[in-house]
């Protein structure tokens, strides 16, 4: 009965508090940030994606809000081009393949460099570990170890999940998380 | 309300007030949210009318624009996307990392629902793309290209179209989807596949011509059809007519018959342009084109009576059967129909129908803007060179037409067709000199005046009552500004020279331009007066035939003027060629013909293609004058003395070899200069110490050690695609003109290079490289002259040395491959458009000039006669003062 009238209250909040959010997603090239993207969207897996060369921006709604998505390639020619995007955004969320260990350390240093500029001050960022299926994978103790997420100082919010977007673990509290940014710094 | 409305008023001249730094600050509002498309699209709207009117974008500026135009994708907005995708096109070559928005347009492209802006996204994307990235995107371009949407299959065709110049092996890939593309429904797409189609296979002759025949049916496309009826024009432009090509032929006559007037047009216009065409293949586009005359559209007529005009150039007989209709359109309320109308008419007329022409023409000359009034004389200039005895008539007409009003232009063409009938017509003299002195009397062209002057000056005395034109003369004298004074006072002196009775009178007149204000006048008139007191000075003027050469003595000028070193010391004079006044003429004549047959060609091809222009313009110098002065840059050979001819570039080698190779042969007075032209087309090699080993191959000569090798002059360095020139020179006795098969090979010292850094490699080796023969004939002895009146110099020379020759031609198969032939072997000029035949004539007489090596003129008429069976007999009769020079000449055919 209570969770009957906490969704009826959604439902009503949702009519008349309508939230926006924006939202930026970086991270190495071949992390998933195009799946986990369509997975978000769609709720639809698919394993064969290109490489996306430049952006994507995509318009979803979950609930009450609409999150806008972009969703900035990871290859190297591109990584100077993350700042841009990352302006004034709600959060930046990180995507990091934690199953390719080899590349952890430059996703380390892609990652510090990024949060030290100052227009982005202050934004909070999510950490996603993604394909947590992989046998290898890190755990989510494992990443913010190897990334020295701890080191990150100052007033920003910082949080780390490890995810699966092709098994769907985890995307629910990923998207809890963000909706809760929703209004945050407005 | 008001203010709404007020608003709406001040909306016209929103972009006068457009400044840059103003634009760029409201481009933010691009990063603002919720985004505001009609804001938006008005702000892109003004950077487009800036980087439209050529303002300068930086490239941190517009980079930063652009990114904050990636913003706007979040605008599902279809106008708004629209003008993004038009401002991202623009943007795109100055703004840095613009592939951002690759994968965003692709997007776009790939959207089912949005059909609208998806063409719009392919333009764009192709314009972001370079050649690195062309293959991640290459297979939604083939996909777009065979879409159902023709927009989008137009605009992929178009991009590809683009995209075939940065990577050509890519866009090859796609022919199969351009094929399918060009059976789509839609008619622009079948005409955009079509020509891409030709795009990728433009370098194989054969598909182009499988391709014409493939689709010369079953498209429905009539632009497409007009594209591959300009491809069959160009391959019929290239290649002999052979089989293939008459093949072409009767598909364009097939054109004739299609439904739609441009495709007729554009195959007539291919016909009529056709090389070596016949009456025969060229009646059925005349009738076409007869047929467009009377139609009732405007740009029909004219394109039609356009045509007609310029094929009258060359086939006049092919147009006398649409006189009747030409004659009907001179009344056209269209005057550029009736100008061509007249000209044409003009050109094809007969003598009997010139006076009635003539008549019209003066009815409506008041009427025709100054270009067409040229046209007009032009054609009146010929029409009176061709028809000698209508002078009085055309000469009246024409001095009428000068006391008209007009601009600079109009009247010089006039005062030119005056010079040219004076010059080719001595009878009308007198006639003309009296119409040009009434012009001069009120002429308001201070260059007009003294060419006339000069005019006077040189041919006035030779009359038969000089006297009358020294009032006019002496008048300028009075009443002009000082430049036409100077001309005026030279003018009068020549009188005084040539004409001991009138000099004492003369010398009055003279006296008083001593006290002119303009120094130039009176420094004529105090030389001239020196020399009329003098008669030996006087008779050493009549006789000077020699003159400076004019070009050489102006570019020599121009480069003292431009050297501050040697403005320090006086001009050299004596450097200029000196050349005979009959040389001077003879120059002049051939590069008025030269220009002119550069006009009507590129006339001809200008519609096709930007090219040949620019070569024109590069005809336009003299390549003779050029080497000359290029060797003369060169103290080795500048010793050589004055270069007497040379010949065109024959080329060593095939275009598409690892070297390539072209010579071009020059006659001195006692020496032969091969100037060898080698290229070096491998990017990854540089050739050092480059020579080129000359032997002589083949001789029937037992004197041929006369000829002796001096030496070669080497290229050090031979860098990829930068073509060098190496000479070699040999010794030639001043008599002797041998015929002589030289074969060549190439030396040289390879070396590796990087071909991005340009690096050389230290290590080299020795290798050569084996070029074809190069024949050096009697014809490379003669230089080309020009002459008005062949059968006035034939009589002049006379037939004291005449060499008559009869030669059975077994291996030319008709009258024309004769003729070139024959101007081959001999070297010389065809006179009179001799070198132009009859289609079906039997038999032709080919008349010939030239000068042979030494300056001893020559003259030459081949009679030939055709028949199928023999091949053709020539019999060749050569004239000169030299009787050596006839027989070699009368020998050279073989």
């Amino acid at each position: 009965m209570a969770t009957l009238i906490q969704s009826l209250l959604n439902w009503l909040r949702s009519l008349f508090f309508k939230e926006e959010m924006e939202l930026t997603l970086v991270g190495l090239q071949n992390s998933g940030k195009t799946t986990l993207v369509n997975v978000i969207c769609s709720g639809q897996f698919s394993e064969d994606m290109i490489p996306t060369v430049g952006f994507n921006m995509r318009k979803v709604t979950k609930g009450n809000v609409t999150m806008k998505l972009w969703d900035i390639g990871g290859q190297s020619r591109f990584r100077g081009m993350w700042e841009r995007y990352c302006r004034g955004v709600n959060t930046i969320v990180f995507v990091v393949d934690s199953a390719d260990l080899d590349s952890i350390p430059a996703a380390k240093s892609e990652l510090h460099s990024l949060l030290q500029k100052p227009q982005l001050a202050d934004i909070p960022v999510l950490v996603l570990a993604n394909k947590n299926d992989l046998e290898n994978a890190l755990t989510v103790e494992e990443t913010i170890e190897k990334l020295d997420l701890k080191s990150i100082s100052g007033n920003r919010e910082i949080c780390c999940y490890s995810i699966s977007a092709k098994n769907y673990v985890n995307i629910d509290i990923t998207l809890q998380w963000l909706t809760k940014h929703a209004s945050s710094g407005k | 309300m008001m203010m709404q409305k007020k608003d709406e008023d001040t909306d016209g001249d929103m972009f006068q007030r457009i400044d840059k730094s103003t634009v760029l600050q409201e481009a933010r509002a691009f990063n603002e949210y919720p985004i505001n498309p009609k804001k938006c699209q008005q702000i892109l709207t003004k950077i487009l009318y800036l980087l439209a009117h050529s303002e300068v974008f930086a490239t941190a500026e517009a980079t930063e624009t652009f990114f904050s135009i990636t913003k706007l994708f979040q605008s599902k907005d279809i106008p708004l996307r629209q003008m993004v995708y038009l401002t991202i096109k623009e943007l795109s070559t100055i703004a840095e990392d613009v592939i951002m928005v690759t994968s965003s347009l692709v997007k776009d492209i790939n959207s089912t629902s949005e059909t609208i802006y998806r063409a719009n996204a392919i333009r764009a994307l192709c314009k972001i793309t370079d050649s690195s990235m062309l293959q991640s995107i290459e297979r939604f371009l083939k996909q777009a290209i065979v879409d159902k949407n023709p927009s989008v299959a137009s605009a992929a065709l178009v991009s590809s179209h683009h995209l075939f110049n940065k990577n050509k092996e890519v866009v090859k890939r796609w022919i199969n989807e351009v094929q399918e593309a060009a059976n789509s429904r839609g008619l622009a797409t079948q005409y955009h596949a079509v020509g891409l189609m030709y795009l990728i296979k433009q370098h194989d002759r054969m598909a182009v011509i499988k391709m014409i025949q493939n689709y010369s049916s079953g498209l429905r496309s009539p632009y497409a059809y007009c594209m591959l009826v300009r491809y069959i024009a160009k391959i019929l432009d290239e290649e002999d007519i052979d089989g293939n090509a008459r093949g072409l032929y009767e598909i364009l006559e097939g054109f004739l018959r299609h439904k739609n007037d441009m495709i007729v047009y554009e195959a007539a216009r291919a016909i009529c342009n056709m090389k070596n065409v016949t009456s025969k293949e060229l009646y059925p586009a005349v009738s076409a084109l007869q047929l467009m005359l009377v139609n009732p559209k405007v740009s029909l007529r004219f394109a039609a009576i356009r045509t007609l005009n310029k094929l009258s150039l060359t086939h006049p007989q092919a147009i006398v059967s649409c006189n009747l209709d030409i004659e009907n359109l001179i009344t056209d309320s269209n005057r550029s129909i009736a100008t061509f109308a007249i000209t044409t008419l003009l050109k094809t007329g007969n003598e009997a129908s010139v006076d009635r022409l003539m008549k019209q023409i003066s009815g409506f000359m008041s009427e025709i803007a100054d270009e067409f009034k040229i046209i007009v004389v032009d054609a009146i200039r010929a029409l009176c060179l061709k028809f000698p005895q209508k002078q009085t008539m055309m000469l009246n007409f024409l001095a009428s037409i000068l006391r008209d009003e007009g601009g600079y232009e109009y009247k010089k063409a006039i005062v030119d067709a005056i010079f040219d009938i004076v010059q080719s017509i001595p009878e009308s003299r007198e006639f003309a000199f009296s119409y040009l002195c009434e012009f001069i009397e009120d002429c308001e062209f201070t260059k007009l005046s003294v060419r006339i002057l000069h005019l006077l000056g040189a041919e006035g005395p030779e009359v038969s009552q000089p006297s009358q034109y020294i009032r006019y003369i002496y008048n300028r004298i009075i009443l002009e500004n000082s430049t036409i004074r100077a001309a005026a006072t030279s003018a009068l002196a020549k009188f005084a020279i040539k004409i001991p009775e009138l000099r004492e009178r003369i010398k009055v007149l003279l006296t008083r331009c001593l006290e002119d204000v303009d120094d130039e006048v009176r420094d004529r008139a105090s030389l001239y007066l020196r020399i009329l007191d003098d008669e030996e000075l006087c008779k050493k003027y009549i006789v000077n035939e020699n003159t400076y050469s004019l070009n050489y003595l102006e570019s020599s000028l121009q480069e003292y003027l431009e050297d501050e070193a040697l403005r320090k010391t006086a001009f050299d004079i004596s450097k200029v060629p000196i050349i005979t006044k009959a040389q001077e003429k003879s120059e002049q004549l051939r590069i008025k013909t030269k220009t002119a047959g550069i006009l009507a060609s590129s006339a001809m091809n200008s519609a096709r293609e930007p090219s040949p222009k620019k070569s024109a313009m590069a005809e336009s110098i003299d390549p003779q004058q050029q080497y000359a002065m290029e060797m003369e840059a060169i103290p080795q050979l500048a010793a050589l003395g004055k270069l007497f001819t040379s010949s065109t570039l024959t080329p060593l080698t095939e275009l598409e070899t690892e070297y390539v190779v072209g010579c071009v042969k020059h006659i001195f007075q006692e020496a032969i200069v091969f100037q060898f032209n080698v290229r070096n087309t491998l990017n990854d090699s540089v050739l050092e110490n480059v020579s080129i080993v000359m032997d002589i191959a083949s001789q029937d000569d037992e004197n041929i050690d006369l000829l002796q090798p001096l030496y070669c002059i080497p290229c050090n360095q031979l860098l990829y695609d930068q073509p060098e020139k190496i000479y070699v020179v040999y010794k030639r006795p001043q008599q002797y003109t041998p015929s002589v098969t030289f074969s060549c090979l190439l030396k040289f010292i390879v070396k590796d290079c990087d071909p991005t850094t340009g690096e050389i490699d230290s290590e080299g080796f020795e290798d050569e490289y084996q070029l074809e023969d190069l024949e050096l004939s009697i014809g490379d002895y003669v230089a080309p002259a020009f002459i008005i009146n062949f059968q006035k110099a034939w009589d002049e020379i006379g037939d004291a040395n005449e060499v008559v020759e009869t030669y059975m031609l077994t291996a030319a198969t008709s009258l024309k491959k004769a003729i070139s032939s024959v101007i081959d072997m001999l070297g010389m000029t065809p006179c009179e458009n001799s070198d132009i035949v009859e289609d079906r004539a039997n038999t032709h007489a080919l008349l010939l000039t030239g000068t042979f090596v030494g300056g001893i003129p020559c003259i030459a008429r081949a009679r030939m006669i055709y028949e199928s069976s023999t091949g053709v007999t020539l019999e060749l009769t050569v004239r000169s003062p030299v009787r050596a020079v006839c027989e070699i000449l009368s020998n050279a055919i073989n």
